[in-house]
């Protein structure tokens, strides 16, 4: 720090002129933050997809559709189906493989097992890149104070060679540093606020396809058995 | 249609460009907040100009006593010489001009001292050209008479006139003088009442002291009277307890019968706080043994000894010299 009381305290001044280490964590807070909020947007987009889609799906099911027709459908459209239709086109398929007359309490074993199955990669798909957010939004206010602590450290180590300590030849320091405080708390509230509110929407999606899983096994061992 | 179709499945991810695009943005945003939205500090503070003023009361009557010199005319030097005096800077550059203005205003008066002159010559002149007109009436003459004594009356009008003005000049001055004295006479009012007011508050404030002191002279000797009055209680109280101790104590003896004169006992007693008894010391026998140790029992007996409730007392009851003599 000089001696001058005017000091150059733009933003940009501040963070060229920080230490080594600070910009160091300056810059990986920055990259944190930019892909905490791309996954931010990103499982947005896909969270409100899905329940866009499962809204849609559980209306025509329960508006009694035809269940080869919804077949049908899903698997035309591949990649525009939503979680629940790949669960019912999963169970649905492994139903069907059976020849007619088989053991009935078999036949719903394996379709439930299939159901699961697909029903566990499609909560692994919608759950990925949540535990990212949870550690962003735990781990980068750490990162910063480490950042803020370290500058400082290095404005108070410079004030030993002043004989009249001022205000002013701290200042800078600690404001440079406490950049690094800002930029780690930055991304660690969206990220967490983004986190417990995806978390609660997988939740409730995943309740939604457990219960669709049971109904749709009731509905099928009726129809075999009618 | 296989499982492996469905598996096959894959998540197609809506919009993860538009997300990436978007987080960018919102870092641009947070960015540019932190470049224009925070004002960081560009400027150094400014050094205020302040001023000093060792005297506030001086600042209170400067404008009192500028607003006046305006008011009086300018050629009073003595009315403001003597207020220049307490106060030696703002009057200064305005003495100089009353001195001016003084010297200005003699000016008409050596021009009407000339304009006299001219008329005097005038007057000779008609008194001359009288026996003239006598000798040589002629037409010319007459004319000339004429022209002159139009001349004579424009003179005299322009000469009435320049009186009118003189008058009016003295008339003013007389005015500007009357108004000067009034000036002076209210200022020497105002000061006069300044400095009753200064008395009064003098005297006031004098009282005030006379009052205080009387006060505290007061205080003092009730304090005194206090004092005394506590002492003499203190003392009354020792003495009162005194007695009640050496009562409790002759109660107690059993007297040994037929003792010849009136033998007289001392002890030294040393208490405890309560009335306890630490010690007791003969410090003068009787002479009978007998009368010492039916006294020194006594004393024993009657403890706690009566002490008074005020714990600071106690000090003169530590050590306490008992008398007892064998007849009262």
């Amino acid at each position: 720090m000089s001696t001058t009381v005017t000091q150059d305290m733009s933003f940009l001044h501040l963070i060229s002129s920080a230490s080594l280490l600070v910009q160091l964590v300056m810059l990986i807070l920055v990259m944190i933050s930019l892909l905490s909020w791309w996954f931010i947007f990103r499982k947005l987009f896909v969270i409100r997809n899905e329940i866009k889609k499962t809204d849609d799906f559980e209306d025509i099911f329960w508006r009694g559709a035809d269940m080869n027709a919804l077949y049908q459908r899903t698997t035309s459209a591949r990649y525009d189906s939503g979680s629940m239709e790949r669960i019912f086109a999963a169970g649905f398929s492994e139903f069907n493989k059976h020849p007619p007359g088989s053991d009935l309490e078999a036949v719903m074993d394996s379709t439930r097992r299939a159901m699961r199955a697909t029903y566990q990669r499609e909560m692994d798909y919608l759950e990925s890149h949540l535990s990212f957010l949870a550690t962003v939004g735990s781990v980068s206010p750490y990162i910063g104070l480490l950042g803020t602590v370290w500058g400082i450290m290095n404005s108070f180590r410079s004030l030993s060679s002043v004989t009249q300590a001022t205000i002013a030849h701290v200042a800078p320091g600690i404001a440079e540093a406490l950049i690094a405080t800002a930029m780690g708390l930055f991304a660690a509230i969206p990220a967490v606020v983004a986190y417990n509110r995806y978390a609660s929407g997988t939740d409730q999606l995943a309740t939604r396809f457990e219960s669709f899983m049971e109904e749709l096994s009731n509905v099928l061992q009726r129809r075999a058995a009618g | 249609m296989s499982v492996s179709v469905l598996r096959n499945f894959s998540h197609s991810e809506p919009k993860s460009l538009l997300a990436g695009v978007l987080a960018v943005l919102v870092h641009l945003v947070f960015v540019a907040l932190m470049i224009f939205g925070l004002n960081w500090k560009d400027h150094p503070p400014e050094g205020m100009i302040v001023d000093i003023w060792t005297e506030l009361p001086k600042s209170v009557q400067e404008p009192v006593k500028t607003q006046p010199p305006p008011k009086q005319p300018k050629p009073v030097q003595e009315s403001v010489k003597p207020k220049s005096e307490p106060e030696p800077e703002p009057p200064k550059p305005e003495p100089p001009k009353p001195e001016l203005t003084k010297s200005e205003p003699p000016k008409p008066a050596p021009q009407k001292a000339t304009t006299p002159p001219i008329k005097k010559p005038d007057i000779a002149m008609k008194e001359k050209p009288e026996p003239i007109k006598e000798a040589k009436p002629d037409v010319e003459e007459q004319k000339k008479k004429e022209r002159e004594k139009i001349k004579e009356q424009e003179r005299l009008k322009e000469l009435e006139k320049q009186k009118e003005l003189e008058k009016k000049k003295e008339l003013e001055k007389q005015k500007e003088l009357e108004k000067q004295k009034e000036f002076e006479k209210q200022k020497e009012l105002e000061k006069q009442k300044e400095l009753q007011k200064q008395k009064e508050k003098e005297q006031a404030v004098q009282r005030q002291r006379e009052q205080e002191a009387k006060a505290q002279r007061e205080a003092e000797a009730k304090r005194a009277a206090q004092q005394a009055a506590a002492r003499n209680q203190i003392t009354n109280e020792i003495s009162k307890y005194k007695a009640m101790i050496l009562a409790k104590i002759r109660s107690r003896i059993v007297m040994p019968p037929d003792l010849p004169g009136n033998p007289v006992v001392e002890f030294n007693v040393t208490l405890l706080p309560g009335g306890d008894i630490l010690d007791v010391r003969l410090s003068k026998s009787s002479g009978h043994t007998a009368f010492d140790s039916a006294v020194e029992r006594a004393i024993f007996l009657s403890k706690p000894l009566p002490l008074p409730p005020d714990p600071t007392l106690f000090n003169e009851f530590r050590n306490l010299n008992i008398t007892v003599h064998y007849r009262e």
